[in-house]
């Protein structure tokens, strides 16, 4: 609180992060994150996920998780990411984000009375048009009074950079913008400026090297094997399992039946009039699939892969896990809760079939860490080697830090290698947020907000120049 | 000394269809005193309100001697025009929001020195706080100011400090898991459409469109006690196996009940059939069955202005029904002495509810009768227990018909509103049948599987909590809770006991590794008849390969993996809280509004009890010199 005088408002166009609440965005593949600067937890956490009905009278889009959870025919439910881990439909994505600003933040502009439709038809004709008008300006601009800093993965291109301030200044009217890695931002949160980070999302493997508070461009390395991809190789557990393990989401199920293990369930099932979507089903596979990997799915802790020498014989003796399936069907799974994590890590031990080519060497994890580490310069690997953060909500996976040292260990065996991991998973999952929050309460972040008459100046190519 | 005294704390608890306040702690605490319907009615001036219906009356002296001057009554039962400002758990309307809450202060008559203790929905977002904040600070002059949650609310009321709080409000419902009093704000289900108590009564009109029943009739069946739901397994009466049973054993409720066709037809047969299940069954007459036509619709009868041949049938028809029922009494004593156990509401096929007829009301109010004309229509059209008259506070049956009501009602019949007796099939048990039960069951799985500390999971299945008026309706608990485990409960039947529990045959191994479990089942070969096969197969399995390897270890990171999750999958079992015991007068009336009796405890923590260390409130002070930014500092 260092206002001089509290009786001063504080004069206009001095953006402290303090004072006016900035808005932190955080937007990934799998939910989107919001929240106050300054908080140590984002408010508000959406699912990028939305559904869409298709009317005669054009498309419906619905978001948050309320509306896309519930069965309906022809909801399609779709994400606006593309395949490389860039925003492919802006459109919607800005809806998405700005449903989940102003669904938990900020709250619909009520503005007053003249203006929230309620007393329309009491003016003379010509005033309630104008009234109109401004209501409508007044919805289309849910940030007049935040400045909004927004994370972008290392490998944003400059057209999309472009996108988000625009975005951010002309739909959403903020009054200052700043937009920075979300690997920057995960070490920030770890208290670190400079190291390695290890962002295993859901669409999205990253590793980032960072030096003093600046992101290595061409260290940064990506790649497709993460959440989604563990959820599909454990699909192929189940589909490639004897007999064949059905995945039934819990929409489908009315009742289930209690049913001895491996024995095919007995559950009522739903009947629908129009059957919901495959997107839809999938969706709600996820969710089962989520709650797998959580309770079930185990990374071999090494050392050495699930492959070498009799380590698989050793993961089938250990203790099983035991798992039900929504419909009743359970099962112990014992050296098969060792499988779906494993490709993570060694490309030859994924499970494949006609959609699920064989990922690339390239792509495993401590590939992509000996790639990073290459691109830096050898005087400065020691230093990045010894703050390897880990982020991201599929690094959760039980043991999965175990096995990433042991591997990085074993690529660098020279060097002192040490894991950040934030031991509570809010600060593991919402790392690049938390990062943003604290760089937005900051003091000395006020100076590089780039504010709305530079970017009216400049345009939209103002971002390249200023956030590096 | 604490800077306040119990009986200056204000609490207002705002709700979509019920505010409630109270002014003062009491040494026990008690339901609020101050409920008022969350409305407000726009007056004359635009952006002015006023807390009642405002009609216009006109009076003929007046008129004739062609005077400007216009009276004005208030009236306090009408809800015509009526401005909701809360609806789904938001403020849509913040000015009328303001009067409403301007309105509930007034209405307490605070001295100066209050602080005050706002609930807060849910959904309401930080700036919102704000907004609140600056207006009780600048309206009021509050020297205090407190935002609670009111889930967190709830969960202080039943004392616990991990628990999943479902709130059923009018239109939506809330899922918050609580941990160590601390909300998860992340998953937590807000505003969930569709699932409250409105959609409750929607689901019956929907079933009771076709029978001539409206909104309004739904609303108050669903608030009658014969309006029940049952849990999943149970068959609805009048289906094959209950019908056996019904006639049979109740003489006397088929003699009422079994009056051929249903619905309007039914429904005529006033008075004859038995009023529910809190009041004693008359058998009487069925003569009037050819009243049926619009029997349900009397207020468009009065609208159309036949209301003068109706009010004349409809003495006739009391007078006869007044002598029937003497010739009936006798009868009665006698069915009495051989009527065996009544039957419980849910084995029955049909019954009868009182309605109260607000639209009739409104009808012949706006047909500007003289009073003494007014109140002697309405004594003609009220079907309600005739000893009505004679009782001054007319309590008794009236607890007991409404006793699911808001209570509301009670005052409002007092005005002289008119009852009319409806009665309905099985239709009454359908009100969730659109699958409330279930996306609310939903909303607690995604709530609970969001939590990111999934060892916390297992405790918040075990302790849910249900709140909120819309769960009020009888059975509506009970039902929840089964559809939540017929969907949801993993079965401990299945491989779950192995990794949930260390088998009790086998001892706990300490950390030394030197108590390795052993295994005390039979030989190899023979596994116990009693024992389940996979029971006996995994702890042999574990054993075996645990011996070859001469070391503990392998059933370590099972173990630690069980610490990372004690469960590896929730819920092995899903349970409410109990209400607490020692709150008596809470007792009474149930625990639906358990976040008021919450924000009563936390009022009485954070202003007096604690002296404002937990900084659980903002003061005047804290406000001049940070503004309403800052309540997220004191927020609890």
């Amino acid at each position: 609180m260092n206002i001089p005088n509290p009786s001063t408002a504080p004069v206009p166009g001095e953006y402290a992060g303090d004072e006016v609440s900035a808005i932190v965005l955080d937007p990934g593949y799998w939910t989107t994150r919001a929240g106050f600067a300054g908080e140590d937890v984002p408010k508000s956490v959406c699912p990028s996920f939305y559904g869409q009905l298709d009317n005669d009278s054009g498309a419906q889009y619905l978001f948050g998780e309320n509306a896309i959870h519930t069965p309906t025919g022809n909801l399609e439910i779709k994400n606006p990411w593309g395949a490389d881990g860039i925003v492919e439909d802006w459109d919607t994505a800005t809806k998405i984000w700005e449903y989940a600003i102003t669904s938990r933040l900020t709250g619909a502009k009520a503005g007053d009375p003249a203006k929230n439709g309620l007393n329309d038809g009491t003016n003379a004709n010509g005033d309630s048009m104008d009234v109109d008008i401004d209501a409508l300006d007044n919805q289309e601009k849910p940030l007049e009074d935040s400045p909004l800093l927004v994370t972008e993965p290392g490998w944003n291109s400059a057209k999309a950079r472009e996108k988000y301030i625009e975005i951010a200044m002309e739909e959403w009217g903020a009054p200052a913008f700043y937009l920075q890695k979300t690997g920057v931002l995960a070490a920030f949160a770890s208290g670190k400026a400079s190291g390695i980070i290890i962002d295993v999302g859901a669409s999205h493997t990253s590793v980032t090297p960072v030096l003093d508070g600046m992101v290595l461009r061409k260290g940064v390395q990506k790649s497709p094997l993460a959440g989604n991809f563990v959820s599909n190789q454990t699909r192929l557990v189940f589909k490639q399992s004897q007999p064949e393990i059905p995945l039934t989401p819990h929409f489908m199920v009315k009742s289930k039946t209690p049913v001895d293990a491996g024995v095919p369930a007995q559950a009522m099932y739903k009947t629908f009039g129009v059957p919901p979507t495959d997107s839809f089903r999938r969706l709600e596979e996820e969710r089962v699939l989520t709650e797998f990997k959580e309770s079930v799915v185990e990374v071999w802790s090494g050392p050495g892969r699930l492959s070498n020498g009799n380590n698989e014989d050793i993961s089938k003796a250990m203790p099983g896990r035991p798992f039900e399936m929504p419909d009743g069907w359970n099962q112990v799974f014992q050296g098969e809760r060792f499988r779906p994590a494993e490709g993570l890590f060694d490309a030859n031990a994924a499970l494949q079939d006609a959609d699920n080519p064989r990922p690339k060497d390239e792509h495993t994890i401590p590939r992509l860490v000996q790639q990073a580490v290459q691109h830096v310069d050898t005087d400065q690997r020691p230093l990045l080697l010894s703050n390897i953060v880990i982020t991201g909500a599929s690094t959760l996976l039980y043991k999965f830090n175990d096995r990433l040292s042991h591997e990085i260990n074993q690529l660098y065996p020279s060097t002192k290698n040490r894991l950040v991991a934030p031991g509570t998973v809010v600060e593991r999952k919402y790392a690049a947020w938390i990062g943003g929050s604290i760089l937005a309460s900051l003091g000395s972040f006020h100076q590089l907000w780039i504010s709305r008459k530079e970017y009216e100046e400049h345009g939209p190519g103002i971002v390249e120049k200023r956030c590096r | 000394m604490p800077p306040f005294k119990d009986d200056q704390i204000i609490i207002i608890a705002p709700g979509s269809e019920t505010t409630l306040a109270q002014l003062g702690l009491p040494e026990s605490f008690t339901p609020a005193r101050l409920r008022v319907r969350s409305r407000m009615f726009a007056a004359e001036k635009e952006g002015e309100w006023e807390p009642y219906k405002i009609r216009r009356r006109q009076n003929k002296a007046e008129e004739a001697s062609g005077g400007d001057e216009r009276l004005y009554e208030e009236d306090r039962v009408s809800e015509e025009g009526a401005v909701w400002p809360i609806q789904e758990g938001r403020i849509v309307d913040w000015s009328c929001f303001f009067a409403l809450i301007t309105h509930v202060y007034n209405a307490l008559n605070p001295p100066f020195h209050t602080p005050i203790l706002l609930i807060a929905q849910p959904v309401w977002t930080p700036k919102e706080h704000e907004k609140l904040t600056q207006f009780f600070f600048e309206k009021f002059k509050t020297p205090a100011f407190g935002l609670l949650d009111a889930a967190l609310a709830t969960s202080w009321a039943y004392g616990v400090h991990t628990s999943t709080v479902v709130d059923v409000g009018k239109e939506k419902v809330d899922v918050t898991a609580i941990s160590e009093f601390i909300p998860h704000t992340q998953g937590r289900v807000m505003s969930l459409p569709g699932c409250g108590g409105e959609a409750l009564t929607q689901g019956l009109l929907a079933r009771l469109k076709s029978k001539g029943l409206n909104r309004e009739m739904c609303e108050q069946l669903k608030k009658s006690p014969i309006c029940e739901i049952l849990p999943p397994d149970v068959s609805l009466p009048g289906t094959k196996e209950a019908s056996e049973h019904a006639p049979i054993t109740n003489p006397a409720a088929a003699a009422s009940t079994g009056a051929p066709g249903s619905g309007p037809a039914a429904a005529s047969a006033i008075g004859t059939a038995p009023r529910g299940p809190g009041v004693d069954t008359e058998v009487g007459d069925d003569a009037n069955a050819e009243e049926a036509e619009g029997v349900l619709d009397v207020a468009s009868i009065v609208a159309g202005g036949k209301m003068n041949e109706y009010l004349a049938k409809k003495e006739k028809e009391k007078q006869e029904k007044a002598a029937a029922k003497k010739k009936g009494n006798a009868d009665a004593a006698a069915a009495n002495a051989a009527r065996p156990i009544r039957l419980p509401n849910s084995k029955r096929e049909k019954v009868t509810f009182l309605y109260v007829d607000h639209a009739l009301l409104d009808n012949l109010k706006n047909m500007n009768l003289g009073s003494e004309k007014l109140a002697e229509a309405q004594s003609t059209l009220d079907e309600g227990p005739q000893r009505k008259g004679e009782e001054g506070a007319d309590g008794e049956s009236h607890s007991a018909v409404e006793a699911n009501g808001t209570g509301e009602h009670g005052t409002a019949t007092r005005n002289g509103s008119i009852r009319r007796e409806i009665e309905v099939g099985t239709e009454r048990f359908m009100a969730a049948e659109d699958g409330v039960l279930e996306r609310i069951a939903d909303a607690v799985h995604r709530t609970i599987s969001s939590v990111d500390e999934v060892n916390k999971r297992s405790e918040l299945w075990d302790s849910l909590l249900v709140c909120g008026n819309g769960s009020k309706v009888r059975g509506f608990k009970e039902a929840l809770l089964a559809t939540i485990q017929t969907k949801y409960l993993i079965s401990p039947s299945s491989a779950t006991i192995f990794t949930s529990e260390i088998p009790s045959n086998i001892s706990t191994p300490a950390g030394t590794g030197t108590n390795t479990p052993q295994p005390q089942l039979g030989p190899h070969g023979g596994a116990p008849a009693h024992v389940n096969p996979l029971l006996y197969a995994a702890t042999t399995a574990q054993t075996q390969h645990l011996m070859p390897h001469g070391t503990p270890t392998p059933l370590m990171p099972g173990m630690s993996h069980n610490q990372h999750s004690s469960h590896g999958q929730t819920p092995t079992s899903i349970k409410y809280v109990k209400p607490p015991e020692y709150f008596p007068e809470w007792k009474e009336v149930g625990f639906d509004e358990s976040a008021f009796l919450g924000a009563q405890v936390a009022a009485k923590v954070i202003f007096v009890v604690d002296q404002g260390q937990s900084k659980g409130y903002m003061t005047r002070p804290d406000y001049n010199e940070q503004g309403p930014t800052a309540i997220h500092d004191y927020a609890l």
